[in-house]
């Protein structure tokens, strides 16, 4: 039996408000289907739902209906467009326009015959394999969980996310914290990094070299004081580094091994393990958790903030329930490039369980991460892991290119650019 | 088919189309061609002049165009043999790549789009770059292969173009390639092409360059065969 079982009086009353909606907005078998010729077939359509759109949904999604133009797909995401996480340092260090990062979900209808619904998950009932919305009721035979992450802080600390918002979670967010920046006129920042592994490894060092390369263009008056709990960037090292002392010397003060103790955020100071600092604006940036989602519907175990799933498939001890994505624990660095390609892999494995057919003796998990150090030169890392799915061994690769280098800024926006067109294209 | 049938048959289409869209799309959507014959086209020099196989250096690769006046690819000359190969792919299909031509049957050609995520030289900069036996990548130190610096798929030129490393999940398609009174033709695509995904991606690159899809999807007769480095400004190695 698993764990958070619904409560049966909301559930009556979701099955009661929702049968309406959930019959003509969920049944797959729309009427025009109904006339293909293969009526016994179709009523045996597997149902797979997607939960979340992000990196790992999208890709799971698309890269499934390559496999497999028979299955009936479902993507639930609550919001109505995608928001790139990846790349929006760059909007907030002022060198790309929000826009650039925002895609709507249209093309997975139209151009992938995916159904999406923009509702919010309320709670999954694994046993009976049935989802509530805030809105619906759907039934599923193969379930994708790639909902991302949840701060992990207590909930008396909620509110100063309203004040210094960590930026780690795609929307308001950032558009605040970039507010925060551009009314800066000078003075002292705080920005923290957490313990790893938290979303997107380079992404805290990227961002404090934004930060510094805006305040150094912008020829402020300003100190970035930079609180990594970590002892060092936790990847391109060495590149992050060299652009902190080479770049923004008499900007940046990098204090590592930097454990917090205590943020009063009306007060603006923080308390760290080396020390306290006052700030005029801070981004604080916490640790991080997989989705509140997946512990309330009992995949998480207790005292653990990520989701154990097998190494091969992504299933958790639900069979055929996945989890991939940031909420996953797995070797690869979480990121949207690693949950896209696990979101392929997970559709190789859903197909091959459909079909009953299987083709792949290899899978390859691959993160390939660029971080801008400035606002014209990046760094670049690359980490994959060669799985044979045969003798169950892992082959890794890790490769970092740690000069700053403009070409490198194309690399990255083709990189980009790949992801979006083959999500959204 | 009497003409009522038809009419029937159409308007019945028709309006499932209507009702459903994604039904336009079932229709369309075809399993992955693994060959395709396209116009025989005469690869010639920028002068007009034929191409011949001894147009091209030992370690070289040009861009020629083809089969669409707007689908890149490159022709390689790596000096050496490049045999035969049957190439698998990882959805159970196989195919045979035909090795190269010329005096040593060492040219080959390959469209220049990566299967990946479509990444394509332009104008501008390319990510997908040839390295000849002479020249190892930085970062993955492999040579003779063609690959992408954008998520770094590593494509194997010698053996059909198939991926050796990186993200990629199909091979490079091969250009097939025939010689005629020394004179290269291309006359097809072996592998799974991309050109239904280019042309659906850059749809609105492809308008802004060409005027119109029209003319980006022309089909030549002739295609020149040139310096990357003279329609492309730089080309990005790592």
């Amino acid at each position: 039996m698993l764990k958070n079982k619904l409560n049966v009086s909301r559930r009556d009353f979701l099955v009661g408000t929702a049968a309406l909606s959930a019959s003509t907005l969920i049944n797959f078998q729309t009427s025009a289907y109904a006339k293909e010729e293969r009526p016994s077939l179709a009523s045996k359509k597997a149902k797979v739902v997607i939960i979340g759109g992000g990196y790992g949904g999208v890709s799971a999604a698309i890269s499934l209906r390559k496999h497999n133009k028979d299955v009936d797909i479902l993507l639930i995401e609550k919001n109505e467009f995608f928001i790139s996480c990846p790349m929006s340092n760059l909007y907030i260090g002022d060198i790309m326009e929000y826009s650039k990062l925002c895609y709507p979900y249209n093309n997975l209808t139209v151009k992938h015959n995916i159904k999406v619904l923009h509702e919010e998950v309320d709670n999954v009932d694994l046993d009976k394999k049935v989802i509530y919305t805030n809105k619906s009721k759907i039934e599923y035979d193969f379930l994708v969980l790639s909902p991302g992450i949840d701060y992990d802080i207590k909930e008396s600390q909620k509110e100063m996310l309203l004040y210094y918002p960590p930026a780690f979670k795609p929307g308001g967010e950032h558009l605040y914290l970039k507010k925060l920046l551009s009314e800066f006129e000078g003075g002292d920042i705080v920005m923290t990094a957490p313990s790893y592994p938290y979303r997107c490894p380079p992404a805290p060092y990227e961002r404090a070299a934004l930060v510094l390369n805006y305040l150094k263009r912008r020829n402020l008056k300003a100190k970035l004081y930079f609180l990594d709990e970590n002892e060092r960037p936790i990847i391109n090292s060495e590149g992050f580094m060299n652009a902190y002392y080479e770049l923004y010397k008499g900007y940046a003060e990098y204090i590592t091994g930097a454990t917090i103790k205590d943020i009063d955020y009306m007060k603006k100071v923080i308390k760290t393990s080396n020390g306290e600092f006052k700030f005029d604006i801070a981004n604080i940036i916490p640790p991080m958790k997989a989705s509140s989602l997946i512990e309330k519907i009992g995949l998480l175990e207790k005292g653990q903030k990520w989701v154990e799933v097998d190494t091969f498939t992504f299933e958790t001890k639900v069979p055929n329930v996945f989890v991939i994505g940031d909420s996953a624990r797995s070797f690869l660095p979480k990121s949207g490039f690693g949950a896209n390609m696990q979101g392929k892999a997970v559709a190789n494995i859903i197909n091959e369980r459909l079909t009953g057919k299987k083709y792949k003796q290899e899978e390859l998990l691959m993160v390939v991460c660029y971080s801008m150090v400035s606002d014209k030169e990046a760094v670049m890392s690359e980490t994959s892991f060669r799985l044979n799915l045969e003798t169950k061994t892992v082959t890794p690769i890790h490769r970092e290119d740690n000069t700053r280098k403009e070409v490198n800024v194309k690399r990255y926006h083709e990189w980009a650019k790949g992801l979006w067109r083959e999500m959204f294209g | 088919m009497d003409r009522r049938t038809l009419l029937k048959t159409c308007s019945v289409v028709a309006i499932e189309m209507m009702v459903n869209p994604s039904l336009f799309n079932k229709l369309l959507a075809q399993e992955k061609e693994l060959y395709k014959a396209y116009q025989k086209t005469m690869l010639v020099k920028e002068n007009g002049q034929p191409f011949s196989t001894s147009d091209i250096r030992p370690n070289t690769a040009l861009l020629f165009f083809y089969p669409y006046a707007s689908t890149p690819c490159y022709l390689i000359n790596t000096g050496s043999e490049i045999k035969p190969a049957k190439i698998k792919l990882n959805i159970g299909k196989e195919y045979e790549f035909k090795g190269g031509i010329g005096k040593n049957k060492s040219i080959v050609a390959y469209s220049a789009i990566c299967p990946h995520q479509w990444a394509y030289p332009n104008k501008d900069f390319s990510l997908i770059n040839y390295y000849p036996p002479t020249e190892k990548s930085q970062a993955t130190g492999k040579s003779g292969i063609i690959q992408c610096c954008a998520h770094m798929s590593v494509f194997d030129i010698n053996n059909g173009g198939q991926v050796l490393e990186g993200p990629a999940e199909y091979p490079l398609a091969a250009i097939e390639l025939i010689e005629e009174n020394d004179i290269i033709y291309a006359t097809g695509v072996i592998g799974p092409n991309q050109f239904g995904e280019f042309f659906d991606m850059y749809k609105s690159d492809l308008i802004a360059q060409y005027g119109n899809i029209r003319k980006a999807k022309e089909v030549l007769d002739k295609t020149i065969v040139m310096e990357v480095g003279k329609y492309v400004k730089e080309q990005i190695k790592c």
